[in-house]
Parts: structure tokens; C-alpha cells; sequence
């Protein structure tokens, strides 16, 4: 079990953000960073990730493992993300159903796109074991099972050159943002609300970080020298955020996922937000660690065991939406699911770590 | 458990409303009683009209739109153009308000692209989904016109970003008219209403301010939130927003919860707490969706083009 370290850390707050976003309408999302901004906590999270790649892609040495090595360890990533979002997806499911059935409720079977797979089985189920039908809220795992497919090819171009492996991914991001490019949604008309083809780009830029941190000098020097910089535009996304100015999507001139603010794929503005926090923020983990030794440590195993506190987190966020329908709402039922979710959460990451403490071999998480 | 027989169940009443489907719009050329009244709104009723191609006097605002197969119905009375399982008198079905951008497209002879929001549901194991029979519903009342209509699920809430994603969609698609189901997702998640009503106003404004057309669909009624004082309230905050902005809305509460006594008063006293009825009247309603959202927007396109409507929108009793 590593020492609590800036990467775990922050993708613990990312954990914790995400699960407390999917709770929409509790009274803690205002205070939730991504309320403050353009960008979010889904940003934080696939960056994390392109940053852990590199690490793992390593060896203790820091020398790069052999070719086939990394790409069987990202494939069966993305075999593990798969049968995670198989298994939560399948859970809500029959949460949904239950629910319905128990408050006698066929509205809560139509939720989060949910209505499908009940109305239209027989496509809806292709759909979802494909990935091409996504509940609401549990649309971030199908993005990683691609991003990891596409990791070891990014990987791989990176050790023939850093700038190669950028390059394509900068030009894949910009041509799939000029033409629209997206993975459709299927039986249900539409897109993947996560567009890999753009937030490949975040994952590279995060494995790239990670490249230039052990390398290079210079780097660190420049990070700090544009930290100013990231504050500036922090304060604007602020702003921007709070008095709820964006562009007119019928208004901006064409190509117009350049100037929209565009989650689904990942909009330059939202990018250029999401390098401002990360500048901004840099020296957060080493004020934070000394002073309160406690709290990282528990986040940072919430990071080091993440697609399980994810997994748990998606099913927690649903159930806790659930009781808030059933029971109405309010402070004291927000307060109780809120708090036995990051309970939870916690549980679940000590509960990894004691598993593959203990005799019995199991997968570590 | 509870469920268990309803499969059978609905695989009776969809071939039944299969039948009835076929006929159900063809067969609205019931001539109108003379003096009859528009719904909701009270305009001077353009009834004398059989239908709108047929119109001889002249008729300024409709005599434009050569095309539409409409009459407007008696508020009260079941809407005879409607197939038998989804009749419900028009004051329990829309609210009206004028279509001008359709309008516009129908007098220019101009296909008109439609862009549905939410569940494309059609009922269980029916063979179309509610935006093809939409279509073809459209395309029925709109002969000579070309109607095409795509469909987005919209997932989260109106109140916390998915009205953004909203805007990009309309933005993606350009449509004359956005038919939208609004409000399942916030009133699950029992999003603060005044919130949702801002957003949603906000939402709708900027699509109209793009000479694009707005219908609004309100949520749908089940048994289980009839007493439900957030749900009430929330349904009627639609209504709201749909009145001040000058939109038609299509009152699926309304509709469903009067499907829903006419259930019931079928039964005779029946066991009509049955299990799994709210399950069937859903579905029922989903099937009756394509019907009513084109009964609401035919009607409105009657709307004459003078002066403001004002709206009485009739708000779900108890």
C-alpha cells in the first residue's frame, strides 16, 4: 500500500465530487467545486488516469516495461472497467425496478434513460452490455473502457516520440470537435454523453505530465512560473460560472463546438478552465498533507482504489437518490445519505486494500 | 411478481390499440356543432370548418396553410379524432398557444423538422417508437407537408446543467419545433421548484428567440403521486411557465389521471387497486403520446394569428 501521494489524493476529492454531483438537488452539490466552474470533476478524473498510465507503464526503475507488457496491462484494465460498468449498470437496473415496483411507481423505471431496456428489451439489452445505451449519471466507465483501448497506442507512440503520441491525439481531439465526431447512442437516438474521440485528449495530456514531471527541469519551473496564470483563469471560470454567461450555441459562427461550453466533448474552454485549476491548485496537496494527515490519508485511499469507490459510489448515488424521492428530501435525509454514501466509500476502500491483504488471492482493485 | 401478468395483458390491449391506431386519424372528420367553442382559450372558433383544405370562406389565418387535416374539438366532449383508448376532451389535454415557425414552414411549403425531447417510448412491445408514430401521426394531419422528426433522451435535470445540454441539441439539429417531456428527471430527483421553473422559462425563451417553436409535454400521472403536494406542484409549475411563455402545452397529468378515473369507472367497483394498473396505465400512456402531443399541435396551429392568446390553464385539482 503506497504512502497517501498528490495523484490519490486528488482523485479521492474527484471520488468524492462525483459521488455527491450525482445526487442532484442535495444541499452539499453547491459546495462542490464543480458549481464554481466550467470545467469539472470528470476532468480531474481522466487526467488522474492518463497520469496513473504512466506511472504503471514503468517500472520501479522508471524504465519503460516491454511493448506487449503494457498493452496486455491496459487491455485487462479495460476488461476490469467493462465488467465493473456491467455490474453497476445491471445493479441500477434492478434498483430502479425494485423501487418501482415496492412504491408502485412505474415513473422511476423511466429514469436515467432506464426506460429502454423495460419498454424495448430486446434492443435496449444489446444496447447496454454494448455500451451504446448508458444510464444517466453512469456514463463515465463506458468513456474509460475507450480511452483504455486507445491507451496503448498512445503509450506506445510516446516512447518514439512524446510529441508524436500529442500530436495525434491533439489532431484526433480537433477534428472530431470540427466534424462533430461522436460514438452514437443506440437503440435511443443520439451520443455518447462522454465523446472518446475528445477526451483522449486529456488522458494524453495527463500521461504526457506525467513524462515531462520525471524529465524534465524545466517543467516544474514553468509550472510554478504559470501558476498566476491558472488563478487568473479560475477567477473568470468563477465568474463566468456564477453569473451563468456562456456562448449562444445558435449564435457562435461554425465550427461551433469550438466556442460552445460542451461537456460531451470536452469544449476548448472547458479545457483551457480545467489546465487553469490544475495550475492554480498545484501546491494545494503539499499545504494540505502536513496539516491534516487524517483526512489525506483517507482520500488518498479513496484514490488508490478507485474504480471500486467509483463502482460503489455510482450504486450509492442512485440508492441515496431513491431516498430522497421516497422520503421527499430535505437537509436531514440529504445529510443521512450523503453521509452513509462517503461512509461507504471509505468502507469500500479499506474493505479492497483488506482483501488483497488477506490470504485468500484476490485481484487487487 | 406483480408484474407477472401484465405482459399478456398488453400484448392484448396493443393489438387492439393497433387496430384502432390505423383508424384513429383518418376517422376525425366529425363535422364540429355550430357555435362550438375552442378549448382552453376562447379566440374566435374557426369550427364552421370541416377541415382547413376545405375551407371556401376566407379565412385569413388558415387559408395559408392549405394543408392541415384539423378541426378543433369541443373542450369538453372526449376529442372524437382520437383513438378510443386515448380520448380525452381537449380542455384535459393542451393548453394552446400559437405555432409560428411550423406555420411559417407549412405556408412556405417547407419540410418541417421536428426535435422530440425525452423517453421515445411507444408503449411495451409495441413495434414503433413514439417519435416514428409521431411522424406519422404529423405526417398524417400534415399531408403534403414532409415531417421529420429525431429524438434525444436528455439525461439529469433541467435545474443542474442537462438544459445546457439542452441547447446544444437544438443547436446540433436546428429544428422548427421542439416537442419536450419535461420535468421527469428534476421532479424525481425532487430538484427546488422555483429552480426548475427559472431554468425551464429560461430554456424555453432562448429557443423561441430562435424562431423556434416550443411544445411542452408535462409529466406523467400515476396513482402512487396523485397525493403527492410536490408533484402537484410541480406539474403545475409547468403549466406556469408554459402560460407565461406563451407555449402549447400537452397536460399528460391531466390526460392520464382522467384515462385513469374512466379506468376505474369502467370497472364498476372493480378491484381497481389491482397491481401493476399504474404500470398499465404508463404504458398507456406512452401509447397515447404520439396522439396527443399531434392533437396539440394541429389545434394549435388553428390558432389564429392576431392578438396575444391569453391562456386559462386549467391547474390539476386534488
Amino acid at each position: 500500500m503506497r504512502e497517501p501521494n498528490a495523484v490519490d489524493f486528488w482523485r479521492g476529492i474527484a471520488l468524492i465530487t462525483i459521488f455527491i454531483n450525482h445526487i442532484p438537488g442535495n444541499v452539499f452539490q453547491n459546495y462542490t467545486y464543480s458549481q464554481y466552474g466550467i470545467s469539472d470533476a470528470a476532468e480531474l478524473f481522466v487526467f488522474l488516469a492518463g497520469w496513473s498510465i504512466g506511472i504503471a507503464t514503468r517500472g520501479r526503475d522508471g524504465v519503460p516495461e516491454p511493448a506487449p507488457r503494457t498493452v496486455l496491462r491496459l487491455l485487462s484494465r479495460m476488461v476490469e472497467v467493462y465488467r465493473a460498468q456491467l455490474v453497476i449498470t445491471a445493479m441500477a437496473l434492478a434498483m430502479l425496478a425494485g423501487a418501482a415496483l415496492a412504491l408502485d411507481n412505474p415513473l422511476l423505471v423511466e429514469w436515467h434513460n432506464a426506460g429502454p431496456v423495460f419498454s424495448d428489451p430486446i434492443q435496449a439489452t444489446v444496447g447496454w452490455v454494448t455500451l451504446l445505451h448508458q444510464l444517466g449519471f453512469f456514463n463515465i466507465l463506458p468513456l474509460y473502457v475507450v480511452l483504455l483501448g486507445l491507451a496503448p497506442v498512445f503509450v506506445l507512440l510516446s516512447r518514439i516520440h512524446l510529441g508524436l503520441a500529442i500530436g495525434i491525439s491533439v489532431l484526433l481531439y480537433a477534428v472530431s470537435l470540427v466534424f462533430a465526431i461522436n460514438i452514437p447512442s443506440w437503440p435511443v437516438e443520439g451520443h455518447w454523453f462522454f465523446n472518446p474521440l475528445c477526451w483522449q485528449l486529456l488522458l494524453v495530456l495527463g500521461f504526457a505530465a506525467h513524462e515531462w514531471r520525471r524529465s524534465s527541469e524545466r517543467f516544474l519551473a514553468w509550472r510554478r512560473r504559470l501558476m498566476p496564470l491558472g488563478i487568473a483563469i479560475v477567477i473568470v471560470g468563477a465568474v463566468l460560472s456564477w453569473f451563468n454567461l456562456r456562448p449562444d450555441p445558435l449564435a457562435v459562427p461554425e465550427p461551433r463546438l469550438l466556442f460552445i461550453f460542451d461537456k460531451s466533448y470536452l469544449s476548448p474552454a472547458r479545457l483551457i478552465h480545467f489546465l487553469g485549476v490544475l495550475l492554480a491548485f498545484q501546491t494545494v496537496f503539499g499545504l494540505v498533507q502536513p496539516r491534516a494527515r487524517w483526512l489525506t490519508r483517507q482520500l488518498a485511499g479513496l484514490g488508490r482504489n478507485s474504480l471500486a469507490v467509483f463502482s460503489v459510489g455510482s450504486v450509492a448515488s442512485l440508492g441515496a437518490q431513491l431516498i430522497r424521492f421516497w422520503t421527499g428530501g430535505g437537509f436531514a435525509t440529504d445529510v443521512f445519505v450523503v453521509g452513509c454514501g462517503l461512509a461507504s466509500l471509505s468502507f469500500t476502500a479499506w474493505f479492497v486494500e483488506w482483501r488483497s491483504r488477506s490470504p485468500r488471492p484476490s485481484s487487487a482493485a | 411478481m406483480a408484474l407477472s401478468l401484465s405482459p399478456s395483458l398488453l400484448g392484448g390491449v396493443s393489438l387492439a390499440l393497433g387496430c384502432c391506431l390505423g383508424f384513429a386519424v383518418q376517422a376525425q372528420s366529425t363535422t364540429p356543432q355550430p357555435g362550438q367553442v375552442q378549448p382552453a382559450p376562447a379566440p374566435p372558433a374557426p369550427s364552421q370548418q370541416p377541415t382547413l383544405s376545405q375551407s371556401a370562406q376566407p379565412q385569413p389565418a388558415h387559408a395559408e396553410i392549405p394543408a392541415l387535416q384539423a378541426t378543433a374539438p369541443s373542450p369538453d366532449a372526449p376529442d372524437p379524432s382520437l383513438s378510443p383508448e386515448c380520448r380525452v376532451p381537449g380542455s384535459k389535454l393542451y393548453t394552446l398557444a400559437k405555432l409560428k415557425a411550423v406555420k411559417k414552414a407549412l405556408r412556405e411549403h417547407r419540410a418541417v423538422q421536428v426535435l422530440t425531447i425525452g423517453s421515445n417510448s411507444g408503449g411495451l412491445g409495441t413495434a414503433a417508437t413514439y417519435p416514428v408514430r409521431l411522424e406519422d401521426a404529423l405526417t398524417r394531419s400534415l399531408p403534403d407537408i414532409d415531417v421529420t422528426v429525431e429524438s434525444r433522451g436528455v439525461s439529469g435535470e433541467i435545474a443542474f446543467g442537462a438544459a445546457e445540454r439542452l441547447r446544444n441539441q437544438v443547436a446540433e439539429i436546428e429544428p422548427d419545433l421542439v416537442v419536450w417531456q419535461v420535468g421527469g428527471n428534476d421532479a424525481l430527483a425532487r430538484v427546488d421548484i422555483e429552480d426548475f421553473s427559472q431554468s425551464l422559462a429560461e430554456t424555453v425563451a432562448w429557443i423561441k428567440s430562435h424562431g423556434i417553436d416550443v411544445v411542452l409535454v408535462d409529466p406523467q400521472y400515476t396513482a402512487s403521486l396523485a397525493k403527492d403536494d410536490y408533484y402537484r406542484q410541480f406539474v403545475q409549475a409547468i403549466q406556469k411557465v408554459a402560460e407565461r411563455e406563451q407555449v402549447p402545452l400537452v397536460q399528460r397529468y391531466e390526460a392520464m389521471r382522467y384515462l385513469a378515473g374512466r379506468a376505474i369507472s369502467a370497472l364498476k367497483g372493480g378491484d381497481t387497486a389491482q397491481a401493476g394498473a399504474g404500470f398499465r396505465l404508463a404504458d398507456l400512456g406512452y401509447r397515447c403520446m404520439a396522439e396527443h402531443v399531434t392533437r396539440a399541435i394541429t389545434v394549435s396551429l388553428l390558432q389564429p394569428d392576431v392578438a396575444p392568446v391569453p391562456v386559462a390553464s386549467p391547474v390539476p385539482a386534488n
